[in-house]
């Protein structure tokens, strides 16, 4: 965890979360394998997200979901989950904790701020809580989830430098 | 400071500034533009114009200002700044623009007195001849006389964007604006208002014309609405803020002057491009008063009435005492009555109308203050040494008299401001009341109110937001407004006067920003150009940078009367976006220098950078392009001694960048059969496969190593740049032409970091690294790979080479990544491992005549073009492209074909992109074309061949090979000789791949 910003009511904070995206057809089955494998039922409407206190899970389109650990688990036991979804044909997960980096975004000017960088409707009755989308932010390719009075934000590893340098270049204009 | 100073002004601070224009210094006042700085000190005279010099002064007093424009000396060297917008602060360097040596004296008025070459479509009809002045005379010369301001230097802009999601839209905080701001307060919707003054009130400011709103003076209710509008939860203010651009779906464009009245911090913002996305979009951005061509109707003095009056009120600095005042509408008597207030008094009051027609209420208030009044009369034209100084006024007998005046102030009516309106594709239609255009049918959730709906009537203005806003369910207001003139506006259609023309330097002007007189409109008409879109382009009629704000409808007035037709017959020339010029630098925002595109890089970024990386943009990617083994060594050195180094014993490159895509599913198999043009059937599980995917067109669209885990799991690299593409190009096949096919797809590419290590003893630095690993040749062949355990994460190793040589590829975690390369460093530096970037890996794979799709290919090449018939699986039902590879034209002999090339001496070089031909030599003069036979795709000098070593795309290449044929050169018309070749250089047996 590293403190990214804080300054004019935004917080910024770099994550260690780690990630499994899933992709299946989100029949009976499916819900099934992946509620025995991480007890938490996946989502079953578009954009919406269920949470627990140690992760996040999101539907992100028609066949594809991902699962944020928020709190840092063995690093075997997600690819061993990994593993035992993959054990069904109709399943796809894959490993997406190293490869993505993680920002928890906080403060009463946090809409403001974020819309220096990108068009996306942040405002409550467009982006309620508890809903996830997929945006560009400083016109990179991000999900952005919406959890109470916070933002998670999550890119490519490799725009990682870009993306700090741009959050913290807006702070000082 | 002698012109008179309003103390009854709330919008300008006691505090005085110094500013400088063209190396002089003045006093201001804090909160004045540098037009109301500049009268404060009777400066009349601003800039010279822009085709015939001619002296020009301030005209207006905002936005549409179409003479002073001003050069910024300390912001930049920002030209072409509307004096008249642009607030002083403490320091301002101005200069005035567009003369030489000096404003008063300006060489280049000499152009005046040749004004009859430059008329209407002068440079459609001059310039042609004699052959050669083109060149040498004409283009320099008008190079240099081209434009008003200099360009601006050393600019480096932090303008930054800012994106609103907001209900409604307010443009514009004037009278109709704030009264439907108010109405929003404490709503359900989102508001934002945005204004382009640093205060509210518009009208309410700048002119005398209302008196109270419900009991209070206009000061006070303006600042009881900003409080209630900053207590409410739900509105929000822009000032200094211009809409600028009105698109489609309500999405507008505003632009933010940060820095309004203060000197520009060069560490912050200084512009925001505001992106607004609305639901409904409140257009309340007012009028703009028109002129009325007329003799010399150009001459610094000369000052529309409305903003003679703003610079009163909102400025507080009166510019003449005794202006003479020109209309054809009963609206100016507001004017009088400022001056009046403030003990000045008019010269003359001259009104274009009949007596009859003209207000009671102002021929008493004429009478009653004595002021010298000429009904039924128009200004014939005006006079003076760069200054007006006389008037002369023809009345109904048409006679002409005189009067001295140093201003003139003529007001031919309002315009509302439909720009915005029209920018939208709202439909505007003519009213014969206000005789101008105003808004019709709205094409998108755009209302408009007040005098830009053409409603200039301030008792029908609330009846008019009530209706109007009734949609919104939100409760009436009906403030009571007071005003101290009488509300109902009426007008003469008066367009241009008679002139009595006395000397060749008098002119009407139509449009003061582009120099075009009513004059070249009439010639225009005269040779044709009688549509109002030819005649604007062929006059340049309205298309300066004021857009002609105060005369376009002026100019449809004129062209009306000469063609004999209806004004709304003639109808009106299409209002573009931006309504003021934005600057390049705020469109961009921070999408410049560093931040010009995103940067990707690899997990090991930063050990590149410690060992002296040198890197190339692929795509988003840095990729270190070759390692300087000292600060002297060039690129060829370094790519000479990577290729030797690795050949000789072993070479690492970062792959990191290479896509990756996971593919998943009991159809994996029919999928990835129909995706590649390889068969994958047959093929063994844990095995890997070079690959190739084509386009419907049959052409190479991307290559790649498929990795097969079984049946139904597969993974896929792609090339860099190409993996997007081929992801999207997957998951359409998926979701639209194979819905049936159960198969998910994963980008994994940034889950994996790759490193390509490959040469000799590849296999003993793997060895040492990876003890646990049976690297055996019979244990581990060739396009074979293995999963295994790092540190209990999942890593790959695949034999594999994109050199020739033994190779392997390794795909971990991105966490171990660094600590994976440093190891291999460590057990590799006992056997010479040297790191190498992509121009060595390009070098080395040219050498095993390995193709770079993008490089040999270009969308135009097939997989028979480069002779990979044996990547086609034959007897695949079908695959994307199959159909287009039996086209008559894809299996032609003749078409481009993969060969290499070597030159026949081998000390010559031959460059990428040269072409292949027949002859020898080029002549000097090409005279007929010379045949083309194909070009040079890639071209190295190898150090293990110790020549250069070509791959050519060439017409018929397969045969060709021996033939001595030629190759051009950069420079010179001797061309090189070469022969023709097999592409494979190295190892044609793969003894050294498969070893």
């Amino acid at each position: 965890m590293t403190k990214l910003l804080s300054a004019d009511g935004v917080d910024i904070t770099q994550k260690n979360f780690q990630q499994i995206l899933i992709r299946g057809d989100g029949k009976d089955q499916f819900n099934q394998v992946v509620n025995k494998e991480i007890s938490l039922q996946p989502p079953s409407k578009n954009l919406e997200l269920k949470t627990n206190d140690k992760c996040i899970f999101a539907k992100n389109s028609f066949d594809q979901w991902t699962l944020v650990y928020l709190v840092e688990q063995d690093y075997k036991e997600i690819l061993k989950i990994i593993s035992n979804l993959n054990l069904n044909d109709e399943i796809l997960a894959s490993d997406y904790s190293y490869g993505q980096v993680y920002f928890e975004v906080l403060g009463k000017n946090k809409n403001e701020f974020l819309n220096k960088l990108t068009q996306f409707d942040l405002r409550d009755k467009k982006f309620p809580d508890f809903s996830m989308a997929q945006t560009l932010i400083a016109r990179i390719d991000c999900y952005i989830y919406k959890l109470n009075e916070k933002y998670i934000i999550t890119c490519n590893k490799s725009y990682e430098d870009y993306f700090k340098k741009r959050l913290i270049d807006l702070i000082n204009l | 400071m002698s012109a008179l100073k309003n103390k009854n002004c709330n919008y300008i601070s006691n505090k005085e500034i110094k500013i400088t224009f063209d190396g002089r210094s003045y006093s201001a006042y804090e909160g004045d533009t540098i037009a109301s700085a500049l009268l404060r000190n009777n400066i009349r005279l601003i800039g010279r114009s822009f085709k015939y010099h001619r002296p020009r002064g301030i005209y207006t007093c905002g936005i549409e200002e179409p003479n002073a424009l001003v050069q910024i000396l300390n912001e930049h060297n920002e030209p072409n700044t509307r004096a008249t917008i642009k607030r002083a602060y403490e320091g301002i360097n101005i200069c005035s623009q567009n003369r030489w040596p000096s404003l008063s004296f300006d060489i280049g008025s000499i152009n005046n007195i040749l004004s009859p070459i430059f008329s209407a479509g002068f440079y459609y009809k001059t310039f042609m001849g004699p052959k050669g002045f083109w060149k040498k005379i004409y283009e320099p010369l008008i190079r240099r006389t081209a434009g008003l301001g200099k360009p601006p230097k050393n600019f480096r802009s932090k303008s930054i964007h800012q994106n609103h999601n907001v209900d409604i839209l307010i443009v514009g905080g004037g009278l109709s604006g704030l009264l439907a701001a108010r109405k929003l307060i404490d709503t359900d919707k989102q508001v934002l208002l945005v204004e382009q003054d640093s205060f509210l009130g518009g009208i309410l400011n700048n002119s005398n014309k209302v008196k109270k709103i419900d009991g209070k003076n206009t000061f006070e209710w303006i600042q009881e609405t900003e409080k209630l509008i900053l207590k409410s939860n739900n509105i929000k203010i822009l000032k200094n803020t211009l809409v600028t651009t009105y698109n489609f779906t309500n999405h507008l464009i505003a632009l933010e002057d940060k820095f309004s009245g203060k000197k520009i911090d060069i560490n912050k913002s200084e512009l925001t491009l505001h992106k607004i996305r609305t639901t409904h979009t409140i257009l309340a951005n007012g009028h703009i008063e028109r002129f009325i061509s007329f003799r010399n109707n150009d001459l610094p003095g000369v000052m529309l009435a409305s903003s003679f009056e703003k610079y009163i009120e909102r400025y507080g600095v009166v510019p003449d005492e005794k202006p003479a005042i020109f209309t054809n509408n009963s609206s100016t008597i507001s004017l009088v009555k400022s001056l009046i207030n403030l003990n000045c008094k008019p010269c003359a009051y001259i009104d274009s109308r009949k007596k009859e027609d003209i207000e009671d209420e102002t021929k008493e208030y004429l009478i009653k203050n004595n002021i010298p009044f000429y009904p039924e009369s128009e200004v014939e034209g005006c006079e003076g040494n760069k200054k007006v100084e006389k008037v002369f006024i023809r009345n109904n007998s048409n006679k002409i008299s005189s009067i001295n005046s140093s201003m003139l102030c003529p007001s031919g009516g309002f315009n509302p401001d439909i720009h915005l309106f029209t920018q939208s594709k709202g439909l505007v239609k003519w009213d014969e009341k206000i005789n101008s255009f105003k808004p019709d049918t709205a094409f998108q959730n755009t209302i408009t109110l007040g005098s830009v709906s053409g409603n200039y009537e301030f008792k029908n203005l609330c009846e008019e937001i009530n209706k109007k806003l009734s949609f919104l369910k939100v409760k009436d207001l009906n403030p009571e407004i007071e005003t101290n003139i009488r509300d109902d506006f009426s007008i003469e259609e008066l367009w241009e006067t008679k002139t009595d023309k006395t000397s060749k330097w008098a002119k009407s002007f139509i449009d003061l920003h582009n120099d075009v007189t009513t004059k070249d409109l009439k010639q225009a008409i005269n040779e044709g150009y009688d549509r109002i879109e030819h005649l604007k382009r062929y006059t340049t009629n309205s298309m300066g940078t004021d857009q002609g704000k105060i005369s376009s409808i002026n100019s449809l007035g004129i062209v009306s009367k000469i063609l004999n037709k209806k004004i709304s017959e003639v109808g009106t020339t299409t209002y573009r976006p931006p309504y003021a010029p934005l600057s390049f630098a705020a469109i961009a925002g921070r999408s410049t220098y560093e931040y010009y595109d995103p940067e990707r890089k690899t997990p090991i970024h930063n050990w590149h950078i410690k060992n002296n990386a040198v890197f190339e943009d692929v795509g988003q990617w840095k990729r270190p392009w070759y390692f300087k083994k000292h600060e002297t060594e060039t690129m060829h050195q370094a790519v000479q001694r990577e290729s030797k180094q690795t050949r000789r014993s072993a070479g690492i490159l970062d792959g990191s960048t290479l896509g990756k895509i996971e593919i998943k599913g009991k159809d994996a198999l029919e999928f990835m059969n129909l995706m590649y043009t390889n068969a994958f059937t047959k093929m063994k599980p844990m095995t890997s496969r070079y690959a190739l995917m084509l386009g419907e067109d049959g052409m190479i669209m991307d290559d790649g190593i498929i990795c097969k885990i079984n049946d139904k799991h597969f993974i896929a690299t792609t090339t860099s740049g190409g993996a997007p593409k081929v992801f999207a190009h997957m998951e359409e096949f998926l979701q639209t032409e194979w819905p049936h096919l159960q198969v998910y797809l994963n980008s994994i590419t940034e889950q994996f970091t790759t490193f390509n290590i490959s040469g000799p003893r590849t296999r003993e630095i793997m060895r040492k690294v990876f003890t646990d690993i049976d690297f055996n040749n019979e244990k581990f062949p060739f396009m074979t790979f293995k999963t295994f355990n790092y540190k209990n994460t999942e890593a790959r190793i695949m034999r594999a080479s994109f050199t020739g040589e033994l190779g392997y590829e390794i795909y971990i975690s991105p966490q171990y990544a660094l600590e994976l390369w440093e190891l291999i460093f460590k057990h590799g530096k006992d056997f010479d491992l040297v790191p190498y970037g992509t121009e060595t890996m390009h070098l080395l794979r040219a050498e095993k005549g390995y193709v770079v799709i993008g490089q040999e290919t270009d969308g135009t090449v097939t997989p028979i073009d480069i002779n990979f018939n044996w990547m086609i699986g034959k007897k695949k039902k079908d695959f994307i492209g199959k159909r287009s590879l039996t086209r008559s034209d894809t299996v032609r002999d003749d078409r481009k074909q993969l060969v290499g090339i070597i030159p026949l001496n081998k000390s010559q070089f031959i460059e990428e992109g040269q072409h292949v031909v027949e002859c020898e030599n080029l002549p000097n003069k090409i005279k007929t074309p010379v045949e083309y036979l194909g070009h040079i795709s890639s071209s190295y000098h190898s150090p293990n061949l110790n020549h250069c070593i070509s791959m050519a795309m060439v017409k018929g290449g397969n045969k060709l090979m021996g033939k001595k044929l030629f190759v051009s050169t950069p420079k010179g018309t001797k061309n090189i000789p070469v022969e023709i070749v097999n592409p494979v250089f190295i190892d044609p047996e793969n003894k050294r791949l498969t070893s």
